[in-house]
């Protein structure tokens, strides 16, 4: 694959959120389900990796709290980003993950193209369930956060307001979690993953670069787009190395196992899930 | 101005109100919420626990503004049955379980099923007793009861946590099945809550796995077919080494081609 044209499609900062994410929400997955099942034989199994109940609880709640942390690093990142004197321009551009009205029209094009009733859309920079896949973490992590904050210190929080929201916070807290999983472990790893063309793996948040000519059909605009400004020369880029692909290849399929694990447990055991 | 420049200028005034902000305030210490208010000193301890130092005083006539989700179905002026209007006054009694025939040889969890599948046993291992104590076990509103609302935070919750309130004492242990309909009627919010999450769940799932199944059904349909006739794209297709296509330049859409490399989404 290296002796074709790459160009930057994810900067280092950009992969490090995604693989700091992927490690913290596999952990937080992982001891989430073993207490939530824990009145399963599965479930203690899973528990007792961490070193028992409370030990998942401890794990869970440190990592939560890191997630809560990375999360506002990103923040403070996107808010470097935007260049704030066109920002209007900086926000809306095709450059940013902020949905406009064309992926809605890309929505209907590609379903339309589904059923062979037309062409499938040709995509800029992010395509619709790319920002989807984004803007769900950025709406489900803020929750998560907030709500397992509230949860972690119970007698504090009644004192702000009254205990019953307790209730709702854990069921929240429980239902968004469980809808971030299997999304993540049936939709966006079947996208990830499963693509014709990118069959092994899409290694673009890994390697950081993509492949010119296979981004040309995938992307087209956005290509074009560089293109226009003459800016093809500078976004190309070195192939990763042999060794970084080994790795990120074993990372990657570590954590697809994982999720893989967890989601069929969570089918098996789907009679013991509480959300409330 | 750009927001890092800012960012840079302002570190210093941040830092110093920080500062000042964790010299100059008092952290809250527990033991002051009760006696915190001047005026009242012990009043709202007397009145949401019934106890004055050691002695234990009546509660004053109204019950403590405790707003929770009532835990029982709303009272109706007749009771549907006479079994559901003893069960219904056996929360008053301070034997609940008086006269039960074979009481001594049965178990909690025989009559009160769903009751013994919630967290705390599930997962704090928490019996029944260690909250609704020994034998007689008193109904929860019954007067003197350590369940009873008026100080069932004192009693029960802070035996384990510490600190807690009458606020935290609302939590419900026993939930009410959120999904029900007639939780509507006792706990909205939390019935509201659960079908707002079960929308969300299923609309997002429903979506966008169909979106995807569809999606993978019609990538696979075209490769069969490319496997069945291999035609000239197909093969272009498998070495892109060979052909880099300059044509997407010209026009934004190379949408003309149906059969084109656009299936390779």
């Amino acid at each position: 694959m290296n002796d074709q044209v790459r160009i930057v499609r994810f900067n280092i900062f950009d992969r490090l959120f995604h693989v700091f994410i992927m490690v913290t929400f596999l952990l937080q997955a992982v001891t989430g389900m073993g207490r939530l099942l824990y009145q399963t034989a599965w479930g203690k199994s899973i528990v007792g990796l961490f070193g028992g109940y409370d030990g998942a609880t401890t794990v869970h709640n440190t990592v939560g709290v890191l997630m809560i942390i990375g999360f506002v690093i990103h923040i403070a990142y996107i808010l470097a980003k935007v260049e704030w004197q066109a920002w209007r321009r900086s926000l809306f551009s095709p450059d940013s993950l902020v949905p406009r009205l064309e992926d809605a029209k890309h929505l209907g094009q590609k379903f339309r193209w589904f059923f062979g009733l037309g062409p499938p859309p040709a995509f800029d920079r992010w395509t619709y369930w790319e920002k989807f896949d984004y803007w769900a973490v950025f709406w489900g992590l803020p929750l998560l956060g907030l709500t397992g904050l509230l949860l972690m210190f119970p007698v504090a929080t009644s004192r702000i307001m009254p205990g019953w929201v307790l209730n709702i916070l854990l069921l929240l807290h429980r239902a968004e979690a469980l809808l971030a999983m299997l999304y993540i472990f049936i939709v966006h790893f079947t996208v990830g993953h499963l693509r014709r063309g990118m069959f092994p793996m899409n290694e673009c948040m890994f390697a950081g670069s993509v492949e010119l000519e296979k981004e040309r059909e995938e992307k087209p605009l956005w290509i074009a787009r560089i293109q226009e400004d003459g800016r093809l020369e500078e976004a190309e880029v070195p192939g990763p190395p042999r060794w970084y692909r080994i790795l990120y290849f074993v990372f990657g399929y570590a954590a697809l196992a994982v999720g893989l694990y967890l989601l069929i447990n969570i089918v098996l055991y789907r009679n013991y899930l509480e959300w409330h | 101005m750009s927001l890092r420049s800012l960012l840079r200028k302002a570190r210093l005034p941040v830092a110093v109100g920080l500062l000042g902000t964790t010299i100059l305030v008092p952290g809250p210490a527990p033991a002051q919420e009760e006696v915190a208010d001047a005026l009242r000193r012990y009043k709202d301890r007397e009145v949401s626990t019934g106890f004055y130092e050691e002695y234990e005083v009546k509660p004053r006539r109204m019950r403590p503004f405790i707003k929770s989700p009532r835990e029982a179905p709303p009272q109706r002026p007749f009771p549907l049955s006479s079994t559901a209007a003893v069960v219904r006054n056996r929360t008053y009694l301070a034997d609940s379980h008086a006269g039960i025939q074979f009481y001594a040889r049965r178990r909690c969890e025989e009559c009160h099923v769903t009751e013994a599948t919630h967290s705390h046993t599930v997962r704090g291992n928490v019996t029944c007793r260690q909250c609704h104590g020994g034998e007689p076990i008193a109904g929860i509103n019954y007067y003197y009861s350590p369940m009873n609302p008026i100080r069932r935070h004192s009693y029960v919750c802070a035996k384990c946590h510490e600190g807690a309130n009458a606020s935290f004492a609302t939590f419900l242990v026993h939930e009410p099945p959120a999904g029900a309909p007639q939780t509507r009627k006792v706990f909205p919010s939390f019935y509201y809550a659960n079908w707002f999450m079960y929308l969300l769940i299923v609309g997002t799932l429903g979506f966008f796995g169909l979106h995807t199944l569809i999606w993978m059904g019609k990538e696979s349909y075209h490769a069969i077919k490319e496997k069945m006739e291999p035609e000239p794209e197909a093969k272009a297709e498998e070495e892109p080494i060979k052909e880099p296509e300059p044509k997407p330049e010209a026009g934004a859409g190379p949408k003309e081609e149906p059969a084109g490399g656009q299936e390779n989404e």
